[in-house]
């Protein structure tokens, strides 16, 4: 079977299936790939180099923390991926963009208006949480479209706040 | 010396008014001396490992703060009820609050912590600044509060450049303006003023001398109720974002005896000068020529005094509760002296990455470091949730290393060996910065995390092996579920299936 795995905008194509043997981009590997038994950790021993992890999922989300990073990965197998083609492309940075609470919190400030046209990184909220203001910035360019929370708001987590439109 | 407003006596059961990885800290002291314990807990931490641990555990109200750890009828209830005769105030929360302090007192229990008029005196900022500098510490050169115009450029003369205009009311930066030359300091002002007026409504300002490239380093003290007082040496901690600790170290690379000498001496006048008693800590600021100013005191048990801890080998918290029994401390200046170095990684629930937001969620994994050298402070453990009512603070990791060398080395591969998932840590920030020549070297000052310090020339090295897992783990779990669709409740026990692989 082959998937497709992507970590910090870089994708890997990544077969599986052949003993222990995988094959990422064209390249093979030997592995071995052991949950160790209660411990919530996973022994990777990949061509003699020996790394231990963390490897959780919820709701089709991957986190990854290998030595102190945590990294968010998307995977799809081959069959999803030609589905999800056939349905058009659609890329990260098309349509509107949210920007949700991350925690719950106060909203502090909101430093753009409806119509404004901002760009990727721009201060948009500041939210008050855990006795600490916290700037949450566009992920991408565009136009704000709905600003749905006021100063002084309390929110929760997940909640939309502002919407990025192209 | 005034302890006239501080039980002083001996007690066996001690309430510890806080939470986390501190009241887990006193609750350990106290265990260790053979004192009995009394933890509270808000709603949100009645998994807590502090209440696990305690010997007795009272629900004190809501999860928010000031409706449960910081409310001082409910603790000196409970103390009343289940019958402590002593109060640990941690750090935070109540810790530097007076009137905690003289209720205590009224209600006949033992306060850990100094006679409340020392906590009023050094909790205002200005009555502070004239107490210590008439016991001969150095403060800031400046201006007093309420000058005119033609006062401060008067004044200004005097203090030199570069100085930063500071209005009287001020905070968070509002109403502050460097000025480099004379020439500029009326145009600085009239700002200055401006600006004071908007964000304060009051637009009276001082003048204070600019200290550049300058350290945070700061002096333990120790004092008993018998007038002596000692200091355990400094601390480094100019590793801050945003004037929060990240990085704390004993000793600090900059100072040498000679220094080491002066600001511990100074540090113990300003502590008798209002008669303290008790552990307390003295921040300076000090520039790159070695002058050190004061900054404030904090008459109270600090974060970081793990890394003093580890370089005297004194038990901070054991002489807290030692010297509250009405004990004289067991050692003098003379038998003080630093062995070894020390440093401690504040671990909090932040993401790096993402402008240092904090991250709350359910702790999935806690898989601590641990071997030689190596301690870590902690209250969370797998299946507590980080909730946004408290501080991100996770845990304090420490290191000790009989050089500098060897401390930043075990700290190094100490954050190899910590798996926390749940969450996400500013674990990598710490990574970098072991890993920067700066750090290394020792070069830095307190603007060096929020000015020159970047992760993202940071090349994350496993991205790869993130992928490989992810797909083994996906693969595995459609097989399973392949599994299950075909064979109904057959035994799918993740070895069993790598063994049929082989």
């Amino acid at each position: 079977m082959k998937y497709y795995a992507t970590v910090d905008d870089q994708e890997y194509a990544i077969e599986v299936g052949h003993e222990n043997r995988i094959i990422v981009n064209g390249q093979p590997y030997d592995i071995d790939f052991q949950k160790v038994p209660d411990s919530g950790v996973t022994s990777l021993i990949i061509g003699h180099h020996s790394l231990e992890a963390v490897v959780e999922e919820k709701d089709g989300d991957w986190q990854v923390l290998i030595r102190g990073d945590l990294y968010d990965v998307r995977v799809e197998d081959e069959r999803s991926r030609r589905l999800s083609s056939a349905r058009g492309k659609l890329g990260v940075d098309e349509g509107d963009a949210v920007i949700r609470s991350p925690m719950p919190g106060t909203i502090v400030a909101v430093s753009v208006s409806e119509g404004q046209q901002i760009n990727k990184g721009d201060k948009v909220v500041i939210l008050e949480s855990m006795k600490m203001e916290n700037e949450l910035r566009s992920p991408r360019d565009g136009v704000v479209g709905q600003i749905m929370v006021e100063v002084g708001a309390s929110v929760e987590k997940n909640q939309i706040l502002v919407v990025v439109s192209d | 010396m005034d302890v006239s407003e501080l039980h002083i006596r001996r007690f066996d059961k001690v309430l510890i008014a806080n939470r986390g990885e501190i009241a887990m800290r006193i609750l350990r002291a106290c265990h260790e001396l053979g004192l009995s314990t009394v933890a509270i807990y808000s709603d949100a931490d009645r998994n807590a490992p502090h209440v696990r641990f305690a010997d007795e555990a009272y629900h004190i109200g809501p999860s928010t703060a000031r409706d449960s750890y910081l409310v001082i009828e409910k603790i000196i209830e409970i103390a009343r009820r289940s019958g402590a005769e002593a109060i640990h105030p941690g750090y935070g929360f109540l810790a530097e609050n007076a009137e905690f302090a003289r209720t205590c007192y009224e209600a006949d229990l033992v306060f850990v912590g100094p006679p409340p008029s020392a906590i009023e005196i050094m909790g205002d900022k200005s009555t502070a600044r004239i107490t210590v500098s008439a016991a001969g510490v150095p403060v800031i050169p400046g201006t007093e509060r309420g000058l005119s115009e033609e006062e401060l450029l008067a004044a200004a003369q005097k203090i030199g450049f570069p100085l930063m205009v500071k209005a009287s009311a001020g905070g968070g930066g509002k109403g502050m303006r460097p000025v480099h030359a004379y020439a500029d300091l009326a145009n600085a002002i009239a700002a200055a003023k401006r600006e004071a007026l908007a964000a304060f409504g009051n637009d009276s300002v001082y003048l204070e001398k600019m200290v550049t490239g300058s350290r945070h380093i700061e002096i333990q003290l120790l004092a008993d109720a018998y007038g002596h007082v000692v200091s355990l040496g400094e601390r480094e901690c100019s590793l801050q974002r945003r004037h929060q600790k990240l990085i704390e170290e004993a000793p600090s690379i900059f100072v040498d005896e000679a220094l080491r000498q002066q600001m511990g001496e100074v540090s113990v006048a300003a502590a008798e000068a209002v008669g303290y008693v008790n552990a307390g800590t003295i921040e300076f600021l000090v520039d790159s020529e070695k002058n050190f100013y004061f900054l404030e005191m904090n008459t109270r048990l600090q974060v970081e005094h793990p890394v003093t801890e580890l370089v005297t080998g004194v038990d901070i918290v054991q002489e807290q509760l030692r010297v509250a029994r009405g004990r004289r401390l067991s050692f003098s200046q003379e038998d003080v002296s630093i062995q070894g170095w020390a440093i401690e990684c504040r671990i909090n629930a932040e993401d790096p990455y993402n402008n240092y937001l904090p991250s709350t969620g359910l702790i999935t994994t806690n898989q601590l470091p641990t071997g030689p050298g190596v301690r870590v402070d902690t209250g969370v453990f797998p299946g507590i949730t980080i909730t946004p009512y408290y501080d991100p603070m996770i845990s304090k990791l420490i290191c000790y290393g009989k050089t500098r060398a060897e401390a930043v080395l075990r700290m190094r591969r100490a954050l190899n060996e910590y798996r926390i998932t749940g969450v996400k840590t500013n674990v990598p920030f710490h990574q970098r910065m072991m890993d920067s020549h700066r750090f290394m070297s020792g070069k830095f000052d307190i603007e060096f995390v929020e000015n020159q310090f970047s992760l993202t020339d940071r090349e994350r090295p496993h991205g790869m092996e993130a992928a490989i897992l992810v797909a083994l783990a996906y693969h595995e779990q459609s097989q399973r579920a392949a599994q299950i669709v075909r064979a109904g409740t057959r035994e799918t026990a993740n070895w069993k299936w790598y063994d049929r692989m082989r």
